[in-house]
């Protein structure tokens, strides 16, 4: 039998909250799946959907974005204008068929280590479930110059 | 005298008095039912003027021609409701002083040309108020509903078709009265966001990222659609859009020259059902 | 070309159990631009970061990524090692291989694989960094503290006493707030007035102290460190520097019989007046709206009496202009207009009064030189009905917030009323007595076991009048059963709400406020006493409702955050702040918008002869704490913040 499929994830986080949260999961010894690459930015009004499209580009079968639960951003107001920008890119995305479980959203503060490593292990087994990004794959090998560095 | 002739004669008064420098209006195509947009200085030219059914285009991105109003004299222009809405759009984005602008309004109805009362885009308040509770739809609704009921992975088909047609052409952009950047954001190379060339990935992100920032700012006027060469149904991603954002956030674009844009605001009490 | 030192920390056994450290140091040597890579047991340590600095030195490194532990436990760590080996720290980045990878993954080869990505991923990032400087932002060392209640004197007097000027605004005529008006103070029973005045003369007094009463504040522009603040002198009619506090003009006033906004409706004033006597400083002002002269044209009794000259009455307002550092908003509070509840008479019985009513009553210095009497007839009731909740904690007609004091305000009325009328009875409806803080709820209990206030658990549901009497009808809830009581004087708990102008307010000095008109601080647990604004802060009720104590802690807490900003002729902020291309910007303003800190101003462009060319947007770096909402934002990608920038981003996706 063939290896099971291992996702790509790539996930962007707002550094007060969801990087604190998974900071903590690593302190607390919790494990979960190691699909996951972060990229970190200071608040989730820092993350550009933009982001999401660069991460499907470089083959990510799966994208997370996260931060501060509404109410609690180090910057007051970030992750309520990240929320309205979610609300209209996930709507967009998905009338253009790429299927809202792949790009996943959360609120996990710096206190949600359990919270952070559950949402990975259960995002990495939808993801799984779904299997590779087939469609996007062939987007991408369609084109012949890729985006250079 | 007929909606056309009447607007010919006010053309010529503010022409002639100096209350305007400029009539931005319609004139005669290369075919019969077609109209360009013409633009006019001299009172002496007004009858080039053309108004009927078959004036479609929305005029109100000729307005934040570089340098046209930084004299703060005025302009007028022939305007549909949605270029109406685009007047409040473009003054609430600091684009225009809406004070500057002369509105010539007019509406098609049943093949029948009506013209719109005011002169100031504040008067013009109910007739585009009625558009939250009875869109017209430019969009192809039976398309809406047929890509609606496919599942994600035909639509993700449906839309590669159609994106792969596009050339790069930047038509839809050069057209939309809101894509007014000095420096488009595909335009921008350090770093790349969008891949110039025609290839399927960057056609399918220039795509996401025009309707992306035309959410919540586009009137649905058509330019767009009329000038893409190759017919992708840009209008119908647009207009969902329009869909989502009116459900999400009780917003249509363009209501008043105040009217906050939607996605530099929020409100703490946005709701939405994703967010685990 | 770039020249990037990757540095593995094995962190003892904590990141080498788990990710092969060697490979990953061989792997990263071979990549694009990296001209060290190397492992070590504990980088954190000296030896560990004298490698390091040895090996920028030695290899004239352009960047250094640490693969180790968390950014958030050792990138300032780094980043100091790097700066004294004289690389710029901004170009050290730390690539978190333990807290999110070997502490939470069990395969080694898994393990090692996301580190490489990790590792990889930060390496593109800091070829793009950029040397970024410390901002230096001056600071005038002078503070404005807005409101002369105890929370902005208690501010301005330990900023002041601390070497520093300070610059007091208080609109009304005299110093004092709320805290003037109270009778005694709950939990000691002291004399409000016996500790607020000296404290009111000694802030009068301070040489660091310039005391600007009867003003309010016009305008305030700039940001921390340079505030520019104008300020409109109400004018008085009387020469402040002339006028020597005699007091004669207040006696001849003819116009005597207007209400007393200090005692609440319950005293009279004159035209020309004090608030109270002890006001600070002693200067009367010329009620314009109820001045015989202003009104008739004919009077001028107080000019003829007054032996200073003092008294002009074609004075007018006058404007200062003022340059200081920090600011404390100290604006207090108000108490709600009871009147929207009918059922309890407010308004329409004069022996329905509110809380505030009944401290002027029970003050020696107040109407009734400290008598408990009633509005109506003057008789002294022997039968009081306290309403608690009287606002607070009612969403359909009050607020939705407790408004904190008043359980202990009640409790010290109740006994301040079974101290001066022996036989009296007291009964209090209340909600739940809400007495934490220290020695609280031993003085609440002390009203109810010494001086047997009544309580009775419940609602009020109406109030009328019958044979001279306040019928009230409520509820005992723990008995079940209603309750009817014939009382002579009904005292209401109101709720402390914002001041009436609170939002417009918080608009004019740039400053967040909640649905109720309360100043909301930047963080509710962390920063309590900073607003939003750097450089602004709030002390008191214009926060949130708030007893002295309370105030008082704050307000010596915003002097302590006011005090680190003077420590120094300049602060230092982290570079990280937005900056916009000016070339590309479409002044579209979305991001003036979106801006939680009003850091981006409009900007204009202007060419030779002076024609404005275009207007963009403007970050005050000064003011931008680096979220990066405008940089999303912004449609033309004019914007960017420094330390995650656009480019820095995109090569991080790109190394995964």
């Amino acid at each position: 039998m063939s290896e099971p499929f291992e996702p790509k994830i790539i996930a962007f986080v707002c550094t007060y909250c969801t990087y604190a949260g998974a900071d903590l999961a690593g302190t607390s010894r919790l494990k979960y799946a190691p699909n996951v690459r972060i990229i970190r930015l200071p608040c989730t009004g820092r993350i550009s959907p933009m982001f999401i499209l660069k991460a499907l580009q470089k083959g990510a079968d799966g994208v997370l974005v996260s931060g501060c639960h509404p109410g609690d951003c180090h910057f007051t107001h970030g992750n309520y204008h990240a929320r309205r920008r979610w609300m209209v890119f996930r709507a967009l995305l998905d009338f253009i068929g790429i299927p809202p479980e792949r790009v996943k959203y959360s609120w996990i503060s710096a206190a949600e280590g359990v919270k952070f490593a559950e949402f990975i292990n259960s995002v990495t087994e939808d993801i799984r479930k779904l299997g590779p990004f087939e469609q996007y794959s062939q987007l991408i090998g369609d084109t012949q110059a890729p985006a250079s560095l | 005298m007929s909606i056309e002739q009447q607007y010919q004669a006010r053309a010529k008064e503010l022409l002639s008095g100096g209350a305007v420098k400029m009539v931005i209006g319609y004139g005669k195509g290369t075919t019969g039912n077609r109209r360009r947009p013409i633009f006019i200085s001299s009172p002496d030219d007004v009858g080039r003027l053309v108004l009927d059914d078959s004036c479609i285009i929305n005029l109100s991105g000729y307005l934040v021609s570089e340098g046209l109003l930084s004299d703060e004299k005025r302009v007028a222009v022939f305007l549909r409701p949605e270029g109406i809405r685009a007047i409040n759009i473009l003054a609430a984005e600091s684009q225009l002083d809406a004070d500057q602008i002369v509105i010539f309004g007019f509406d098609v109805n049943d093949n029948e040309l009506r013209a719109l009362k005011g002169i100031h885009v504040e008067e013009f308040a109910d007739v585009i108020g009625s558009i939250r509770e009875n869109n017209p739809g430019f969009a192809d609704k039976e398309l809406l509903e047929k890509i609606e009921k496919m599942t994600a992975q035909e639509r993700f088909a449906f839309w590669q078709e159609e994106f792969a047609k596009c050339i790069k052409c930047y038509a839809c952009r050069q057209a939309c009265p809101m894509c007014y950047c000095r420096r488009c954001i595909v335009d921008s190379n350090q770093p790349q966001w969008v891949n110039t060339s025609s290839h399927s990935l960057g056609n399918f992100e220039w795509n996401i990222v025009r309707a992306f920032h035309l959410s919540g700012r586009c009137v649905e006027c058509g330019n767009c659609d009329r000038a893409c060469p190759v017919n992708i149904p840009l209008r119908l991603i647009n207009h969902k859009m329009a869909v989502e954002v009116l459900g999400a956030f009780d917003h249509v674009a363009g209501m008043s020259k105040t009217q906050e844009p939607v996605l530099a605001s929020f409100k703490k009490d946005d709701s939405e059902t994703f967010i685990l | 070309m770039a020249k990037i030192g990757v540095f593995i920390c094995h962190c003892g056994e904590n990141v080498g159990a788990k990710v092969d450290c060697t490979k990953l140091a061989a792997a990263m040597g071979e990549h694009p631009g990296v001209a060290v890579s190397v492992e070590y047991k504990y980088f954190c340590s000296d030896p560990g970061q004298e490698s390091v600095k040895k090996a920028i030195r030695e290899n004239n490194l352009t960047g250094v990524v640490v693969a180790a532990c968390s950014p958030r436990m050792h990138e300032a760590t780094f980043r100091k090692a790097c700066a004294e080996a004289g690389l710029n720290p901004y170009l050290c980045e730390i690539a978190n291989i333990r807290e999110q990878c070997s502490w939470v993954h069990t395969d080694k080869d898994m393990a090692t694989e996301k580190a490489m990505d990790i590792t990889r991923s930060m390496v593109e990032k800091v070829k793009r960094n950029n040397k970024l400087q410390p901002i230096e932002v001056p600071v005038t060392r002078r503070a404005l503290v807005i409101g002369g209640g105890i929370a902005g004197i208690q501010a301005a007097l330990d900023i002041a006493n601390a070497g520093q000027e300070v610059v007091l605004v208080e609109r009304e005529p005299s110093l004092g707030g709320h805290m003037a008006q109270l009778s005694e103070t709950f939990p000691t029973l002291d004399c409000s007035q016996c500790i607020m005045t000296p404290r009111m003369v000694e802030a009068a007094q301070h040489p660091k102290i310039r005391l600007l009463t009867y003003s309010e504040i016009e305008s305030v522009d700039g940001y921390i460190g340079n505030f520019t603040v104008r300020v409109r002198m109400k004018s008085r009619y009387i020469d402040i520097d002339k006028c020597t506090g005699c007091g004669d003009c207040i006696t001849k006033c003819p116009a005597k019989k207007i209400s007393s906004e200090f005692d609440c409706d319950l005293g009279k004033r004159t035209a020309v007046y004090t608030p109270f006597a002890q006001s600070v400083p002693n200067i009367p002002v010329i009620d314009k709206a109820n001045c015989i002269y202003f009104k008739n044209g004919k009077c001028k009794i107080c000019s003829k009496t007054c032996q200073c000259d003092a008294i002009d009455f074609a004075m007018t307002d006058t404007f200062v202009d003022l340059e200081v550092g920090a600011i404390v908003v100290a604006t207090g509070f108000q108490v709600q207009n009871n009147s929207v509840y009918g059922e309890y008479g407010y308004g329409t019985y004069p022996d329905v009064i509110n809380g505030l009513q009944f401290e002027r009553m029970a003050s020696a210095s107040g109407p009734t030189a400290g008598k408990i009497q009633r509005p109506s007839d003057g008789a002294e009731p022997q039968t009081v009905v306290f309403i608690q909740c009287a606002g607070s904690r009612d969403p359909s007609k009050g607020v939705r917030y407790c408004s904190k004091i008043c359980c202990m305000y009640t409790a010290k009325h109740a006994m301040l009323y079974a101290h001066k009328v022996h036989d009296g009875k007291s009964h209090i409806f209340y909600m739940d007595i809400r007495a934490a803080g220290k020695g609280y709820d031993e003085f609440s209990r002390r009203a109810i076991e010494e001086d047997e206030a009544a309580y009775v658990r419940g609602r009020v549901s109406k109030v009328w009048q019958e044979n001279g009497k306040l019928m009230v009808r409520g509820v005992d809830t723990l008995l079940g059963r209603p309750v009817e009581i014939a009382a002579d004087l009904v005292v209401l708990a109101t709720a402390m709400i914002a001041q009436p102008d609170a939002k417009e307010f918080a608009k004019t000095i740039g400053i967040g406020y909640d649905e109720y008109g309360f100043y909301n601080e930047a963080h509710l647990k962390l920063r309590p006493v900073e607003s939003s604004t750097a450089g602004v802060y709030l002390a008191g009720a214009c926060q949130s409702p708030k007893d002295i104590p309370d105030s008082v802690a704050q307000a010596s807490a915003t002097a302590s955050k006011v005090l680190a900003l003077f420590s120094k002729e300049t602060l230092e902020r982290e570079p990280v702040v937005a900056t916009n291309n000016e070339a590309t910007c479409a002044g579209c303003w979305g991001c003036v918008l979106a801006c939680p800190y009003n850091a981006i101003e409009q900007k204009d462009i202007l060419d030779r002869s002076g024609r404005i060319i275009k207007r963009v947007a403007s970050v005050n770096p000064g003011l931008c704490q680096g979220c990066g909402t405008c940089v999303t934002f912004c449609r033309s990608n004019s914007l960017d913040l420094a330390g995650f920038t656009e480019k820095q981003i995109f090569a991080e996706v790109m190394g995964l």
